[in-house]
Protein backbone atom coordinates (compact mmCIF):
# COMPACT_ATOMS: atom_id res chain seq x y z
CA UNK A 1 0.00 0.00 0.00
CA UNK A 2 2.76 2.38 0.99
CA UNK A 3 6.64 2.00 0.05
CA UNK A 4 8.89 4.67 0.96
CA UNK A 5 12.28 3.70 -0.91
CA UNK A 6 15.69 5.77 -0.01
CA UNK A 7 13.33 8.69 1.07
CA UNK A 8 14.91 12.35 2.83
CA UNK A 9 12.98 15.14 3.14
CA UNK A 10 14.80 18.69 3.57
CA UNK A 11 12.52 21.69 3.99
CA UNK A 12 13.45 25.07 2.23
CA UNK A 13 15.15 26.59 5.30
CA UNK A 14 17.38 23.74 5.12
CA UNK A 15 15.55 21.36 8.19
CA UNK A 16 16.41 17.63 7.23
CA UNK A 17 12.95 16.08 8.94
CA UNK A 18 13.53 12.27 6.70
CA UNK A 19 17.20 10.90 6.26
CA UNK A 20 16.78 8.22 4.01
CA UNK A 21 13.48 6.06 5.27
CA UNK A 22 12.42 2.69 3.66
CA UNK A 23 9.03 1.86 4.80
CA UNK A 24 7.09 -0.95 3.36
CA UNK A 25 3.21 -0.99 4.58
CA UNK A 26 1.04 -3.79 2.86
CA UNK A 27 -2.20 -3.79 1.92
CA UNK A 28 -4.32 -4.11 5.69
CA UNK A 29 -1.87 -3.62 8.00
CA UNK A 30 -2.15 -1.25 11.09
CA UNK A 31 1.17 0.57 11.96
CA UNK A 32 1.86 3.16 14.85
CA UNK A 33 4.40 5.32 14.05
CA UNK A 34 6.15 6.74 16.81
CA UNK A 35 8.59 9.32 17.87
CA UNK A 36 10.10 12.79 20.09
CA UNK A 37 8.66 15.52 18.80
CA UNK A 38 9.87 17.04 15.65
CA UNK A 39 11.19 13.61 14.94
CA UNK A 40 9.48 13.82 10.98
CA UNK A 41 6.22 11.74 11.85
CA UNK A 42 4.17 14.40 10.18
CA UNK A 43 6.83 15.18 8.06
CA UNK A 44 5.79 11.17 6.53
CA UNK A 45 2.53 11.62 6.41
CA UNK A 46 2.91 15.00 4.38
CA UNK A 47 4.32 12.85 1.79
CA UNK A 48 2.49 10.55 1.73
CA UNK A 49 -0.72 12.57 1.28
CA UNK A 50 1.75 14.83 -1.35
CA UNK A 51 1.46 17.81 0.62
CA UNK A 52 4.97 18.35 0.26
CA UNK A 53 7.35 16.49 -2.15
CA UNK A 54 10.41 14.31 -1.33
CA UNK A 55 13.94 15.77 -1.67
CA UNK A 56 15.44 12.57 -2.88
CA UNK A 57 14.12 8.71 -2.98
CA UNK A 58 10.88 7.07 -4.30
CA UNK A 59 7.10 6.98 -2.52
CA UNK A 60 4.66 4.11 -4.44
CA UNK A 61 0.91 4.45 -2.91
CA UNK A 62 -1.20 1.91 -4.22
CA UNK A 63 1.14 0.86 -6.30
CA UNK A 64 1.32 4.18 -8.52
CA UNK A 65 4.58 6.41 -7.93
CA UNK A 66 3.83 9.61 -6.48
CA UNK A 67 6.82 10.76 -6.31
CA UNK A 68 6.89 13.54 -8.84
CA UNK A 69 2.78 13.61 -9.86
CA UNK A 70 2.09 16.71 -11.05
CA UNK A 71 -0.27 19.35 -9.01
CA UNK A 72 -3.74 18.59 -10.98
CA UNK A 73 -3.35 14.53 -9.56
CA UNK A 74 -2.81 15.58 -6.44
CA UNK A 75 -6.32 15.69 -5.09
CA UNK A 76 -7.12 12.45 -6.75
CA UNK A 77 -4.25 10.36 -4.90
CA UNK A 78 -5.90 12.10 -1.91
CA UNK A 79 -9.63 10.67 -2.41
CA UNK A 80 -8.28 7.47 -2.22
CA UNK A 81 -7.49 8.48 0.84
CA UNK A 82 -9.11 9.47 4.46
CA UNK A 83 -6.93 11.92 6.87
CA UNK A 84 -7.47 12.67 10.27
CA UNK A 85 -6.02 15.69 12.15
CA UNK A 86 -5.44 15.88 15.53
CA UNK A 87 -7.64 18.90 15.88
CA UNK A 88 -10.53 17.80 14.06
CA UNK A 89 -10.86 20.35 11.44
CA UNK A 90 -14.93 20.65 11.32
CA UNK A 91 -16.38 23.51 9.34
CA UNK A 92 -18.19 24.93 12.63
CA UNK A 93 -21.17 26.48 10.67
CA UNK A 94 -22.12 22.97 8.94
CA UNK A 95 -24.01 20.16 11.16
CA UNK A 96 -22.54 17.14 11.38
CA UNK A 97 -24.28 15.43 8.15
CA UNK A 98 -23.02 18.27 6.45
CA UNK A 99 -19.72 17.88 7.32
CA UNK A 100 -18.88 13.96 6.32
CA UNK A 101 -21.24 15.04 3.02
CA UNK A 102 -18.78 17.56 2.36
CA UNK A 103 -15.89 15.18 1.33
CA UNK A 104 -18.24 13.32 -0.86
CA UNK A 105 -19.80 17.04 -2.62
CA UNK A 106 -16.00 17.92 -2.87
CA UNK A 107 -15.18 14.43 -5.09
CA UNK A 108 -18.88 15.53 -7.51
CA UNK A 109 -21.17 12.60 -5.47
CA UNK A 110 -24.30 12.64 -6.59
CA UNK A 111 -26.88 14.42 -3.51
CA UNK A 112 -28.79 10.27 -3.99
CA UNK A 113 -25.42 9.22 -2.87
CA UNK A 114 -24.79 10.96 0.14
CA UNK A 115 -28.11 10.71 1.19
CA UNK A 116 -27.65 6.90 1.33
CA UNK A 117 -24.01 7.15 2.20
CA UNK A 118 -23.36 9.34 4.93
CA UNK A 119 -26.50 8.26 7.46
CA UNK A 120 -24.65 4.98 6.98
CA UNK A 121 -20.83 5.90 7.95
CA UNK A 122 -22.29 8.15 10.98
CA UNK A 123 -23.66 4.96 12.15
CA UNK A 124 -20.55 3.28 11.85
CA UNK A 125 -18.76 5.93 14.35
CA UNK A 126 -22.15 5.36 16.73
CA UNK A 127 -23.11 9.06 16.05
CA UNK A 128 -26.53 8.32 13.91
CA UNK A 129 -28.58 10.29 16.57
CA UNK A 130 -26.18 13.42 16.05
CA UNK A 131 -26.61 14.32 12.32
CA UNK A 132 -27.97 18.06 12.62
CA UNK A 133 -25.44 19.13 15.67
CA UNK A 134 -23.22 21.57 14.92
CA UNK A 135 -19.72 20.09 15.86
CA UNK A 136 -19.40 22.89 18.74
CA UNK A 137 -22.41 21.34 20.27
CA UNK A 138 -20.13 18.04 20.72
CA UNK A 139 -17.25 16.34 23.34
CA UNK A 140 -14.01 16.15 21.78
CA UNK A 141 -13.99 12.47 21.13
CA UNK A 142 -17.81 13.19 19.21
CA UNK A 143 -15.76 15.78 17.03
CA UNK A 144 -13.28 13.11 16.51
CA UNK A 145 -15.52 10.51 15.78
CA UNK A 146 -17.06 13.13 12.61
CA UNK A 147 -13.94 13.66 11.28
CA UNK A 148 -13.15 9.87 11.08
CA UNK A 149 -16.95 9.49 9.31
CA UNK A 150 -15.70 12.17 6.97
CA UNK A 151 -12.96 10.28 6.34
CA UNK A 152 -14.28 7.03 5.59
CA UNK A 153 -17.18 8.22 3.68
CA UNK A 154 -15.43 8.07 0.27
CA UNK A 155 -14.43 4.54 1.27
CA UNK A 156 -10.57 4.94 1.30
CA UNK A 157 -8.00 1.98 1.28
CA UNK A 158 -5.90 4.05 3.28
CA UNK A 159 -6.77 5.62 6.56
CA UNK A 160 -3.84 8.14 7.75
CA UNK A 161 -4.13 9.94 11.28
CA UNK A 162 -1.88 12.60 13.07
CA UNK A 163 -2.20 11.62 16.72
CA UNK A 164 -5.98 11.57 16.54
CA UNK A 165 -6.18 11.56 20.32
CA UNK A 166 -3.70 14.21 21.60
CA UNK A 167 -7.06 16.35 21.87
CA UNK A 168 -9.14 14.16 23.88
CA UNK A 169 -9.69 12.33 26.80
CA UNK A 170 -8.33 8.57 27.24
CA UNK A 171 -10.93 7.06 27.71
CA UNK A 172 -12.10 8.51 24.34
CA UNK A 173 -9.04 8.36 22.78
CA UNK A 174 -9.31 4.29 23.66
CA UNK A 175 -12.80 4.07 21.59
CA UNK A 176 -11.26 5.99 18.69
CA UNK A 177 -7.97 3.62 18.21
CA UNK A 178 -10.50 0.70 18.68
CA UNK A 179 -12.41 2.30 15.38
CA UNK A 180 -9.79 2.46 13.17
CA UNK A 181 -9.07 -0.98 14.20
CA UNK A 182 -12.46 -1.78 13.58
CA UNK A 183 -12.39 -0.78 10.12
CA UNK A 184 -8.63 -1.96 9.81
CA UNK A 185 -10.24 -5.29 10.37
CA UNK A 186 -12.32 -5.12 7.11
CA UNK A 187 -9.68 -4.14 5.01
CA UNK A 188 -8.70 -0.29 5.30
CA UNK A 189 -5.01 0.18 5.82
CA UNK A 190 -4.57 2.43 8.59
CA UNK A 191 -1.22 4.80 9.45
CA UNK A 192 -1.30 6.53 12.71
CA UNK A 193 0.88 8.73 14.31
CA UNK A 194 0.85 8.76 18.24
CA UNK A 195 2.57 9.95 20.96
CA UNK A 196 0.52 7.57 23.61
CA UNK A 197 2.70 4.67 24.87
CA UNK A 198 -0.61 3.50 26.31
CA UNK A 199 -2.20 2.63 23.49
CA UNK A 200 0.73 1.58 21.24
CA UNK A 201 0.73 -0.68 24.48
CA UNK A 202 -2.88 -1.84 24.85
CA UNK A 203 -3.16 -2.04 20.66
CA UNK A 204 -0.91 -4.77 19.64
CA UNK A 205 0.20 -3.68 15.99
CA UNK A 206 3.28 -2.96 14.63
CA UNK A 207 5.49 0.37 15.75
CA UNK A 208 7.67 2.00 13.78
CA UNK A 209 9.56 4.36 15.67
CA UNK A 210 11.20 7.69 14.17
CA UNK A 211 13.81 9.40 15.67
CA UNK A 212 15.56 12.55 14.39
CA UNK A 213 14.05 11.71 10.83
CA UNK A 214 15.53 7.98 10.85
CA UNK A 215 13.55 5.09 11.45
CA UNK A 216 15.22 3.36 14.48
CA UNK A 217 12.41 0.21 15.40
CA UNK A 218 9.94 -1.09 13.66
CA UNK A 219 8.82 -4.03 15.01
CA UNK A 220 5.72 -5.94 16.44
CA UNK A 221 3.82 -4.37 19.80
CA UNK A 222 5.05 -7.31 21.96
CA UNK A 223 8.96 -6.95 21.92
CA UNK A 224 8.33 -2.85 22.63
CA UNK A 225 6.94 -3.91 25.76
CA UNK A 226 9.94 -5.88 26.43
CA UNK A 227 12.44 -3.56 25.86
CA UNK A 228 10.60 -0.74 28.31
CA UNK A 229 10.76 -3.92 31.03
CA UNK B 1 -19.77 19.09 -12.94
CA UNK B 2 -22.53 17.44 -11.87
CA UNK B 3 -26.13 19.15 -10.73
CA UNK B 4 -25.74 18.83 -7.21
CA UNK B 5 -22.46 19.92 -6.95
CA UNK B 6 -23.16 22.97 -9.21
CA UNK B 7 -26.05 23.85 -6.94
CA UNK B 8 -23.89 23.49 -3.93
CA UNK B 9 -21.20 25.64 -5.55
CA UNK B 10 -23.20 28.62 -7.03
CA UNK B 11 -25.05 28.90 -3.00
CA UNK B 12 -21.85 29.39 -1.71
CA UNK B 13 -21.06 32.07 -3.91
CA UNK B 14 -24.14 33.61 -2.96
CA UNK B 15 -23.22 33.48 0.73
CA UNK B 16 -20.29 34.89 -0.31
CA UNK B 17 -21.27 37.93 -1.25
CA UNK B 18 -23.60 38.27 1.68
CA UNK B 19 -21.25 37.63 4.45
CA UNK B 20 -18.63 40.19 2.69
CA UNK B 21 -21.07 42.91 1.94
CA UNK B 22 -19.06 45.65 2.44
CA UNK B 23 -16.45 44.77 0.36
CA UNK B 24 -18.80 43.81 -2.47
CA UNK B 25 -20.54 46.48 -1.93
CA UNK B 26 -17.16 48.83 -2.49
CA UNK B 27 -16.48 47.03 -5.81
CA UNK B 28 -20.01 47.11 -7.24
CA UNK B 29 -19.98 50.73 -6.53
CA UNK B 30 -16.83 50.88 -8.29
CA UNK B 31 -17.37 48.98 -11.33
CA UNK B 32 -20.70 50.90 -11.72
CA UNK B 33 -19.16 54.05 -11.64
CA UNK B 34 -17.35 52.69 -14.07
CA UNK B 35 -19.92 51.09 -16.29
CA UNK B 36 -21.68 54.66 -16.27
CA UNK B 37 -19.09 56.41 -17.78
CA UNK B 38 -18.76 53.76 -20.55
CA UNK B 39 -22.32 54.25 -21.26
CA UNK B 40 -22.24 58.16 -20.97
CA UNK B 41 -19.77 58.37 -23.45
CA UNK B 42 -20.96 56.04 -25.60
CA UNK B 43 -24.19 57.69 -25.81
CA UNK B 44 -23.26 60.74 -26.29
CA UNK B 45 -21.43 59.87 -28.89
CA UNK B 46 -24.12 57.76 -30.07
CA UNK B 47 -26.11 61.34 -30.10
CA UNK B 48 -23.17 63.49 -31.89
CA UNK B 49 -22.73 60.44 -35.11
CA UNK B 50 -26.93 60.84 -35.53
CA UNK B 51 -26.42 64.48 -35.42
CA UNK B 52 -23.83 64.12 -37.99
CA UNK B 53 -25.87 61.79 -40.01
CA UNK B 54 -28.78 64.59 -40.30
CA UNK B 55 -26.98 66.76 -40.79
CA UNK B 56 -25.27 65.44 -43.73
CA UNK B 57 -28.48 64.53 -45.43
CA UNK B 58 -29.94 68.04 -44.84
CA UNK B 59 -30.36 69.25 -48.22
CA UNK B 60 -31.31 72.61 -47.54
CA UNK B 61 -28.88 75.62 -47.58
CA UNK B 62 -29.83 79.34 -46.02
CA UNK B 63 -28.43 81.97 -48.70
CA UNK B 64 -28.30 85.61 -46.22
CA UNK B 65 -28.54 88.26 -49.12
CA UNK B 66 -26.28 91.59 -48.21
CA UNK B 67 -28.23 93.86 -46.14
CA UNK B 68 -27.82 96.92 -49.13
CA UNK B 69 -30.09 95.47 -51.67
CA UNK B 70 -33.33 96.56 -53.00
CA UNK B 71 -36.30 94.19 -53.91
CA UNK B 72 -35.84 94.04 -57.38
CA UNK B 73 -32.17 92.95 -57.07
CA UNK B 74 -33.33 90.50 -54.29
CA UNK B 75 -35.49 89.04 -57.28
CA UNK B 76 -31.90 88.92 -59.04
CA UNK B 77 -30.42 86.93 -56.78
CA UNK B 78 -33.63 84.41 -56.91
CA UNK B 79 -33.61 84.05 -60.97
CA UNK B 80 -29.42 83.47 -60.68
CA UNK B 81 -30.15 80.65 -58.35
CA UNK B 82 -33.03 78.78 -59.59
CA UNK B 83 -30.66 78.61 -62.62
CA UNK B 84 -28.19 76.56 -61.27
CA UNK B 85 -29.00 72.91 -62.35
CA UNK B 86 -28.36 71.22 -58.75
CA UNK B 87 -31.05 73.47 -57.01
CA UNK B 88 -34.35 72.41 -56.90
CA UNK B 89 -36.81 75.04 -55.26
CA UNK B 90 -35.50 78.75 -53.62
CA UNK B 91 -37.80 80.65 -51.40
CA UNK B 92 -37.46 83.92 -50.22
CA UNK B 93 -37.31 85.54 -46.97
CA UNK B 94 -37.37 89.05 -46.55
CA UNK B 95 -36.31 90.82 -43.27
CA UNK B 96 -39.50 91.30 -42.05
CA UNK B 97 -40.42 87.71 -42.26
CA UNK B 98 -37.36 87.13 -40.15
CA UNK B 99 -37.87 89.48 -37.68
CA UNK B 100 -41.30 88.19 -37.35
CA UNK B 101 -39.91 84.73 -36.67
CA UNK B 102 -37.31 85.61 -34.19
CA UNK B 103 -39.83 87.39 -32.21
CA UNK B 104 -41.84 84.13 -32.14
CA UNK B 105 -39.06 82.48 -30.70
CA UNK B 106 -37.64 84.62 -28.47
CA UNK B 107 -40.37 86.92 -27.10
CA UNK B 108 -41.63 90.31 -27.09
CA UNK B 109 -38.77 92.08 -26.25
CA UNK B 110 -37.56 92.06 -29.84
CA UNK B 111 -40.45 94.17 -31.20
CA UNK B 112 -38.77 96.93 -31.38
CA UNK B 113 -36.14 95.60 -33.53
CA UNK B 114 -38.69 95.96 -36.09
CA UNK B 115 -37.70 99.18 -36.55
CA UNK B 116 -34.27 99.49 -36.76
CA UNK B 117 -34.24 95.30 -38.56
CA UNK B 118 -30.63 93.84 -38.64
CA UNK B 119 -31.87 91.05 -40.22
CA UNK B 120 -30.75 90.37 -43.92
CA UNK B 121 -33.15 89.00 -46.72
CA UNK B 122 -32.77 85.43 -47.31
CA UNK B 123 -33.01 82.97 -49.36
CA UNK B 124 -33.90 79.34 -48.47
CA UNK B 125 -32.23 76.88 -51.36
CA UNK B 126 -33.27 73.02 -51.64
CA UNK B 127 -30.88 71.15 -53.32
CA UNK B 128 -31.23 67.85 -55.44
CA UNK B 129 -28.06 66.03 -55.02
CA UNK B 130 -26.13 66.24 -51.85
CA UNK B 131 -23.27 64.84 -52.80
CA UNK B 132 -22.99 67.96 -55.07
CA UNK B 133 -23.19 70.33 -52.05
CA UNK B 134 -19.92 72.18 -51.92
CA UNK B 135 -20.06 72.71 -55.41
CA UNK B 136 -22.91 74.41 -55.46
CA UNK B 137 -22.34 76.48 -52.40
CA UNK B 138 -19.66 77.51 -54.56
CA UNK B 139 -21.97 78.34 -57.02
CA UNK B 140 -24.04 80.06 -54.57
CA UNK B 141 -21.06 82.27 -53.60
CA UNK B 142 -20.04 83.91 -56.81
CA UNK B 143 -23.75 84.63 -57.28
CA UNK B 144 -23.95 88.93 -57.02
CA UNK B 145 -25.71 90.17 -53.79
CA UNK B 146 -25.31 86.99 -52.09
CA UNK B 147 -23.57 88.03 -48.58
CA UNK B 148 -23.37 84.37 -47.05
CA UNK B 149 -24.33 81.34 -47.33
CA UNK B 150 -24.51 79.13 -43.93
CA UNK B 151 -22.37 75.82 -44.70
CA UNK B 152 -23.06 72.98 -42.92
CA UNK B 153 -19.28 71.77 -43.03
CA UNK B 154 -17.85 73.90 -40.21
CA UNK B 155 -20.46 72.61 -37.40
CA UNK B 156 -19.73 69.43 -39.13
CA UNK B 157 -15.95 69.34 -37.94
CA UNK B 158 -16.72 71.22 -34.61
CA UNK B 159 -18.93 68.37 -33.75
CA UNK B 160 -16.82 65.56 -35.20
CA UNK B 161 -13.67 67.10 -32.92
CA UNK B 162 -16.06 66.75 -29.85
CA UNK B 163 -17.22 63.41 -30.69
CA UNK B 164 -13.25 62.17 -31.03
CA UNK B 165 -12.63 64.14 -27.76
CA UNK B 166 -15.43 62.64 -25.87
CA UNK B 167 -14.25 58.85 -26.86
CA UNK B 168 -11.19 59.64 -26.27
CA UNK B 169 -11.25 61.04 -22.77
CA UNK B 170 -14.24 58.39 -22.17
CA UNK B 171 -11.94 55.83 -22.58
CA UNK B 172 -8.83 56.77 -20.74
CA UNK B 173 -10.78 57.14 -17.87
CA UNK B 174 -12.94 54.35 -17.92
CA UNK B 175 -9.64 52.16 -18.80
CA UNK B 176 -8.43 53.36 -15.69
CA UNK B 177 -11.51 52.95 -13.62
CA UNK B 178 -11.43 49.24 -15.18
CA UNK B 179 -7.85 48.96 -13.58
CA UNK B 180 -9.48 50.38 -10.12
CA UNK B 181 -12.37 47.81 -10.08
CA UNK B 182 -10.73 44.67 -11.49
CA UNK B 183 -7.88 45.47 -8.53
CA UNK B 184 -10.87 46.54 -5.61
CA UNK B 185 -12.99 43.00 -6.82
CA UNK B 186 -9.97 40.89 -6.83
CA UNK B 187 -9.39 42.52 -3.03
CA UNK B 188 -12.79 41.79 -2.24
CA UNK B 189 -12.73 37.96 -3.48
CA UNK B 190 -9.51 37.45 -2.02
CA UNK B 191 -10.42 38.64 1.48
CA UNK B 192 -13.45 36.54 1.24
CA UNK B 193 -11.00 33.42 0.22
CA UNK B 194 -9.02 34.49 3.54
CA UNK B 195 -11.97 34.62 5.74
CA UNK B 196 -12.43 30.78 4.63
CA UNK B 197 -8.68 29.58 4.19
CA UNK B 198 -9.63 27.00 6.69
CA UNK B 199 -12.14 25.56 4.57
CA UNK B 200 -10.08 25.97 1.32
CA UNK B 201 -7.75 23.96 3.43
CA UNK B 202 -10.38 21.35 4.66
CA UNK B 203 -11.35 20.63 0.93
CA UNK B 204 -7.76 20.46 -0.30
CA UNK B 205 -7.55 17.71 2.63
CA UNK B 206 -10.00 15.79 1.28
CA UNK B 207 -8.88 15.93 -2.32
CA UNK B 208 -10.67 18.82 -3.71
CA UNK B 209 -9.86 20.05 -6.98
CA UNK B 210 -8.65 23.63 -7.56
CA UNK B 211 -11.91 24.23 -9.76
CA UNK B 212 -14.12 23.06 -6.90
CA UNK B 213 -12.52 25.80 -5.02
CA UNK B 214 -12.55 28.04 -7.22
CA UNK B 215 -16.04 27.88 -8.29
CA UNK B 216 -18.23 29.67 -5.50
CA UNK B 217 -15.54 32.87 -5.84
CA UNK B 218 -15.95 33.37 -9.43
CA UNK B 219 -19.50 33.12 -8.72
CA UNK B 220 -19.10 35.93 -6.54
CA UNK B 221 -17.33 37.69 -8.97
CA UNK B 222 -20.07 37.33 -11.49
CA UNK B 223 -22.64 37.83 -9.20
CA UNK B 224 -21.09 41.49 -7.97
CA UNK B 225 -21.06 42.22 -11.92
CA UNK B 226 -24.55 41.05 -12.47
CA UNK B 227 -26.00 43.68 -9.97
CA UNK B 228 -23.19 46.43 -11.19
CA UNK B 229 -24.59 45.80 -14.25
CA UNK B 230 -28.27 46.04 -13.65
CA UNK B 231 -27.86 49.08 -11.25
CA UNK B 232 -25.60 51.18 -13.72
CA UNK B 233 -28.30 50.29 -16.36
CA UNK B 234 -31.34 51.59 -14.20
CA UNK B 235 -29.07 54.78 -13.23
CA UNK B 236 -28.24 55.53 -16.75
CA UNK B 237 -31.78 55.73 -17.82
CA UNK B 238 -32.46 58.00 -15.40
CA UNK B 239 -29.57 60.20 -15.76
CA UNK B 240 -30.11 60.30 -19.60
CA UNK B 241 -34.00 61.01 -19.22
CA UNK B 242 -33.29 63.42 -17.57
CA UNK B 243 -30.60 64.93 -19.44
CA UNK B 244 -33.08 65.00 -22.64
CA UNK B 245 -36.18 66.63 -20.79
CA UNK B 246 -33.36 69.20 -20.07
CA UNK B 247 -31.33 69.86 -23.24
CA UNK B 248 -34.21 69.15 -26.00
CA UNK B 249 -36.13 72.11 -25.01
CA UNK B 250 -33.18 74.28 -26.46
CA UNK B 251 -31.98 72.30 -29.09
CA UNK B 252 -32.74 68.71 -30.75
CA UNK B 253 -29.22 67.43 -30.41
CA UNK B 254 -30.05 64.27 -27.84
CA UNK B 255 -32.54 63.02 -30.29
CA UNK B 256 -31.73 59.60 -29.77
CA UNK B 257 -34.52 58.03 -26.90
CA UNK B 258 -32.85 55.57 -24.15
CA UNK B 259 -35.07 52.61 -26.02
CA UNK B 260 -33.49 52.31 -28.88
CA UNK B 261 -30.00 51.99 -26.87
CA UNK B 262 -31.60 49.89 -23.75
CA UNK B 263 -31.21 46.39 -24.84
CA UNK B 264 -27.67 46.87 -26.43
CA UNK B 265 -26.42 48.71 -23.75
CA UNK B 266 -27.61 46.24 -21.29
CA UNK B 267 -26.20 43.56 -22.74
CA UNK B 268 -22.40 45.03 -23.03
CA UNK B 269 -23.03 46.07 -19.41
CA UNK B 270 -24.00 42.53 -18.45
CA UNK B 271 -21.20 41.06 -20.56
CA UNK B 272 -18.40 43.55 -19.27
CA UNK B 273 -19.69 43.22 -15.53
CA UNK B 274 -19.80 39.58 -15.93
CA UNK B 275 -16.16 39.49 -17.33
CA UNK B 276 -14.73 41.98 -14.66
CA UNK B 277 -16.13 39.69 -11.72
CA UNK B 278 -14.79 36.63 -13.57
CA UNK B 279 -11.60 37.83 -14.04
CA UNK B 280 -11.28 39.75 -10.99
CA UNK B 281 -12.61 36.50 -9.01
CA UNK B 282 -9.58 34.61 -11.60
CA UNK B 283 -6.78 36.69 -10.60
CA UNK B 284 -7.36 36.42 -6.67
CA UNK B 285 -8.24 33.07 -6.64
CA UNK B 286 -4.78 31.94 -8.71
CA UNK B 287 -2.79 34.26 -6.73
CA UNK B 288 -3.59 32.51 -3.64
CA UNK B 289 -3.65 28.93 -4.61
CA UNK B 290 -0.18 29.55 -5.96
CA UNK B 291 0.63 30.33 -2.58
CA UNK B 292 -1.09 29.77 0.85
CA UNK B 293 -4.34 28.49 -0.57
CA UNK B 294 -2.37 25.33 -1.80
CA UNK B 295 -1.19 23.71 1.50
CA UNK B 296 -3.18 22.29 4.35
CA UNK B 297 -3.28 24.97 7.09
CA UNK B 298 -1.20 24.73 10.28
CA UNK B 299 -0.05 21.22 9.81
N1 LIG C 1 7.12 23.47 6.55
C1 LIG C 1 8.27 23.28 7.23
N2 LIG C 1 9.33 24.06 6.94
C2 LIG C 1 10.48 23.88 7.58
N3 LIG C 1 10.69 22.98 8.53
C3 LIG C 1 9.68 22.17 8.87
C4 LIG C 1 8.41 22.29 8.23
N4 LIG C 1 7.59 21.37 8.77
C5 LIG C 1 8.31 20.71 9.69
N5 LIG C 1 9.56 21.18 9.76
C6 LIG C 1 10.64 20.67 10.62
O1 LIG C 1 10.87 19.32 10.30
C7 LIG C 1 11.08 18.53 11.44
C8 LIG C 1 10.06 17.42 11.51
O2 LIG C 1 8.79 17.99 11.68
P1 LIG C 1 7.46 17.12 11.83
O3 LIG C 1 6.34 18.04 11.83
O4 LIG C 1 7.50 16.06 10.82
O5 LIG C 1 7.68 16.50 13.27
P2 LIG C 1 6.69 15.59 14.12
O6 LIG C 1 7.42 14.34 14.35
O7 LIG C 1 5.38 15.50 13.48
O8 LIG C 1 6.60 16.42 15.47
P3 LIG C 1 5.34 16.54 16.47
O9 LIG C 1 5.30 15.28 17.26
O10 LIG C 1 5.71 17.71 17.32
O11 LIG C 1 4.14 16.77 15.66
C9 LIG C 1 11.01 19.51 12.61
O12 LIG C 1 12.33 19.87 12.96
C10 LIG C 1 10.27 20.68 12.08
O13 LIG C 1 10.68 21.86 12.71
MG1 LIG D 1 3.43 16.15 13.94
Amino acid sequence: MIRFNNVSKVYPNGTTALKNINIHVKKSEFVFIVGASGSGKSTFLKLIMHEEEPSCGEIFIDGMNITNISKKEVPYLRRKMGIVFQDFRLIDKMNVFDNVAFAMRVTGASERDVKKRVPYILALVGLQDKADRRPAELSGGEQQRVSLARALVNNPALIIADEPTGNIDPEMSYDIVELLSEINKRGTTVVMVTHEHNLVKKFKKRVVEISAGDVTSDKKITEVIKNEI
Amino acid sequence: MRFSSAKYLFSEGFKNVWKNWMMSAASIGVLVLCLLLTGASALLSINITNTLNAIESQNIVKVYLKNELDSQKADQVGKSLRAIENIVSCEFYSKEQAVEKFKDTLGKAFESMKENNPLPDSYKVTLEDIAKYEETVEKIKEIEGVDTVVNRSELFEKLTKFDRFVSLAGLIIVFILALVSLFIISNTIRLTMYNRRFEISIMKSVGATDWFVRVPFMVEGVIIGIISAIISSIVLKFFYDFIIQVIKKNISFFNTPFSDVSVPLFLSFLLAGVLFGLIGGLISISKYLKKEGGEILGW
